[in-house]
């Protein structure tokens, strides 16, 4: 493995880890740009735009596009989220020089009115997809009142009001503001030639031009606020918990992801032992959501309605024996067994490594190897831990709620 | 890598597979055990589910809990899963800990406990999850389907039927575990980083017992139907449709790929190009291969607002009719290039390659080589997938549709 890195002087930086070993290797644009960095108005836009840049090109039609990804085989893709939009391609070695210049041209994409009101008909059918899903459902409407008009509250996919109202011309404004290269990171990870991928993204994008961007980076404890919502086609109750975290640039990161696998892995957890383990709950879980300048402990729990009340007693008396007496030393070994067996197997697949490389940049700056990560996971203690638990404690949440009418 | 399987029998007729991958530090590992759905005794729909989960609540020395801590403390990632034919159980995990994992789950195979006290929560874990599936309509409209496409046993629900699971008794169900879970009829896998020697010689001592047995055969019924409606007050009418086509070891197997590729390869392919980039009709559309080894079809599914319901299987099945009157050089040379570059891709992750080996070694009782299989399709052509396609007609499209709204089926 081999790190290098070149910042281009409008600001752009491209990143780059060599394994010369992987079969394939992986290429992508991390945008810092979500939907905490749009206001009402526009709420939704960073998640169509990132549609809309596979729109194609002045040059480039929609169609001319997904053809030239799919003559290479590239897998490809792109996600939004609050805070990043990040677009990848996972190739043979043989064709990531082409797949890297047709991301650089798709970064600077036409925005055709058509395109901007055909691909409307899409997101509207994507945000009607997710209503039907109320696990993800809830967590859109726990991350609204937790973060209580902080902007990380603001939902990825906008509502079906804003995207109706919104303008290719909004849009435009927007991309101008935030697709600018000192707001991007290039990043490659697997088998490829450092200095043939360097050279394309100078030449290919050495002519964007630089702007100043902002972001809103206010920390949150956020609400301590409880809803719920009746729909009479639920068949279960779908629970959302969030409590505060630490954010993507601290340390106590690690401590964090260690914390939520003891209370809220799949298996093996005290919500597990406690929860699923018995049936009281067929789903109970707990992430931990590291974000720019804040962070957030997200639980999601799925039972019947006459479970729900007993399943939140059971996570309250959970919550409490973590305040009064910490996690053990057995609980950590675990989940440190579980959280570096994860990050090995991750980071075997250059699309995974990518994902660790382009994050690391945008969040610190900083190139970590997975050994740099395995050594300060190793590192935590029951004492990180547990003051973790006195400085975050996860008992003080948000609440929704979302079931079948009583 | 990929170029030639270890495989091992054991004198019980157990088969033993395995592939060294260089590059990982990982290893993967599955055991393929022949108890699934389509097998359960008639009544006992969801008991398959229902032992996927009690086997894992004690076995041999470890109760319930112990046995959990055993598995966690080995940093394993346990998968489970029951379809048709299988219940498959197996982990991925750093190499080093590959023998203990080995270990633990020759306990939960050949000495689960299976006490009657942990029965009722593994039951109503299952009860749940088929009651769950009522939120989940994108999941359930493709179960449903199944339901209605294969004959009867195959497309029967891995997940079951509330009825038959709420009847469920732990005698019965201990009785299927007795029947079913034969080593010698069961297929490991392990790809990544291992010493197969070292291997042979731990499921010999740990499986090497036991008899011979022989399968049961499967009787198939009729197919259940042609179209159903599930009604539901949902925003989308989740549409599922299947057709059937050629089993693995087909002589048109290739060719079915690539026909399936041609519809919905990547982003230009047709039914992407057609529904979604130039009308807008859905975000989710797209059209798979789905194989069992008695039968096998091309699953289709599209979610979409109630009044577009109709146009997007209008244009779906157009194109499904379409796709025999005609495909272009530059569509085979896309699906060509997308099904080999996402093999080699897959190659590169232990656990995939697991699956792969276990499941070619069922489906055609050997495994293929990733060269044999590029070669198979870099030997199709335009005109070898349109010859197969005017040969074999789709025709038969079985429809399940959930949400708000009906529609018709030309």
């Amino acid at each position: 493995m081999e790190f290098k890195v070149h910042k281009l002087a409008n600001g752009l930086t491209v990143i780059g880890e060599t394994n010369k070993s992987a079969e394939s290797c992986a290429v992508g644009f991390f945008v810092r740009t979500g939907s905490r960095d749009e206001n009402l108005q526009i709420n939704g836009v960073s998640h169509f735009l990132e549609h809309m840049v596979f729109k194609g090109t002045e040059r480039l039609s929609p169609f001319a596009v997904n053809e030239h990804f799919d003559r290479t085989g590239a897998q490809y893709n792109a996600f939004t989220s609050e805070e990043n939009t990040v677009f990848y391609a996972a190739v043979l070695p043989e064709y990531l020089a082409e797949i890297t210049k047709l991301w650089i041209e798709m970064m600077r994409p036409a925005l055709r009115t058509e395109d901007f009101n055909i691909e409307k008909q899409v997101i509207k059918e994507e945000i009607a997809m997710y209503k039907d899903q109320p696990n993800y459902d809830v967590l859109d409407r726990c991350r609204l009142l937790y973060f209580d008009g902080h902007p990380c509250g603001n939902s990825v996919l906008g509502s079906e009001e804003a995207i109706d109202a919104m303008t290719a011309e909004q849009m435009r404004e927007y991309f101008a503001a935030r697709y600018a290269p000192n707001n991007m990171v290039a990043a490659v990870a697997g088998n490829f030639e450092w200095n043939q991928i360097r050279d394309i993204v100078e030449s290919g994008c050495g002519g964007w031009g630089s702007r100043d961007v902002k972001r809103e980076l206010a920390d949150t404890r956020g609400s301590r606020a409880k809803n719920r919502i009746e729909k009479a086609s639920l068949a279960r109750e779908h629970i959302c918990l969030m409590s505060p975290g630490t954010s993507a640039q601290s340390n106590r990161r690690f401590a964090a992801s260690l914390l939520s696998m003891i209370v809220g892995d799949d298996v093996g957890s005290r919500f597990f032992w406690e929860l699923v383990d018995k049936a009281i709950a067929e789903v109970a879980s707990m992430g931990f959501d590291s974000m720019d300048g804040t962070g957030v402990n997200c639980t999601y729990i799925r039972c019947s309605k006459d479970n729900a009340h007993k399943a939140m007693e059971i996570i309250a008396n959970i919550f409490a024996g973590l305040a009064k007496s910490g996690v053990t030393a057995d609980e950590l070994a675990k989940a440190k067994n579980k959280v570096l067996s994860a990050l090995v197997i991750k980071n075997e697949l250059p699309m995974g490594r990518l994902v660790d490389l382009g994050f690391n940049w945008t969040y610190l700056g900083q190139y970590r190897t997975v050994e740099q990560d395995v050594a300060a996971i190793k590192a935590v203690t029951v004492a990180d831990i547990n003051a973790l638990l006195k400085d975050y404690p996860p008992g003080e949440f948000a609440q929704f709620s979302l079931g079948p009418a009583n | 890598m990929g170029q030639g399987a270890d495989k091992h029998k054991l004198s019980n007729g157990m088969v033993l597979l395995g592939e060294r991958m260089e590059a990982v530090e990982s290893v993967a590992f599955g055991f393929v055990l022949p108890a699934g759905a389509a097998v359960m005794p008639s009544g006992c729909c969801g008991a398959a589910n229902v032992i996927a989960d009690w086997i894992f609540r004690g076995a041999g020395v470890r109760d319930n809990r112990q046995l959990g801590d055993a598995l966690d403390g080995l940093g394993l990632h346990r998968s489970a899963g029951v379809d048709s034919a299988h219940i498959t159980i197996g982990a991925v995990l750093e190499a080093s800990n590959l023998s203990a994992a080995i270990e633990l789950y020759g306990d939960i195979i050949l000495r689960a406990r299976l006490e009657d006290g942990q029965f009722a929560p593994a039951r109503q874990l299952a009860i749940d999850g088929v009651k769950g599936l009522d939120d989940d309509p994108r999941h359930k409209v493709m179960l449903k389907l199944r339901e209605q496409f294969y004959p009867e046993p195959l497309g029967r629900s891995a997940a079951g039927e509330i009825g038959e699971l709420e009847t469920l008794k732990p005698e019965t169900t201990k009785r299927i575990v007795a029947e079913t879970f034969s080593p010698s009829r069961t297929i490991f896998s392990v790809a990544g980083k291992y010493d197969f020697d070292t291997v042979v010689g731990w499921m010999e001592k740990l499986f090497g017992e036991g008899k011979k047995s022989r399968a049961k055969s499967l009787t198939t019924g009729d197919r259940p139907g042609r179209y159903k409606h599930i009604q539901n007050e949902g925003t989308q009418v989740h549409i599922g449709l299947m057709m059937p086509t050629v089993r693995p070891g087909d002589k048109d197997y290739y060719n079915a790929r690539l026909a399936v590729a041609v519809l919905s390869g990547g982003m230009s392919s047709r039914l992407f190009t057609e529904v979604r980039e130039k009308r807008g009709l859905c975000y989710a559309v797209g059209a798979q291969y789905h194989a069992m080894k008695e039968a096998a079809g091309i699953a289709c599914y599209a979610g979409t607002t109630p009044e577009k319901a109709q146009q997007t299987i209008d244009v779906i099945i157009t194109e499904f009719n379409r796709l025999a009157e005609g495909i272009s050089e530059e569509e085979i040379q896309r699906a060509k290039v997308g099904l080999k570059s996402s093999l080699i891709m897959q190659s590169e992750s232990s656990s995939s390659r697991a699956g792969s080996i276990a499941g070619d070694y069922y489906m055609l009782g050997r495994v293929r080589t990733l060269d044999e299989i590029k070669a198979e399709i870099d030997r199709t052509s335009v005109d070898s997938v349109l010859d197969f396609l005017r040969r074999k007609k789709f025709k038969e499209f079985t429809v399940v549709t959930i949400g708000p709204r009906e529609i018709k089926i030309g």
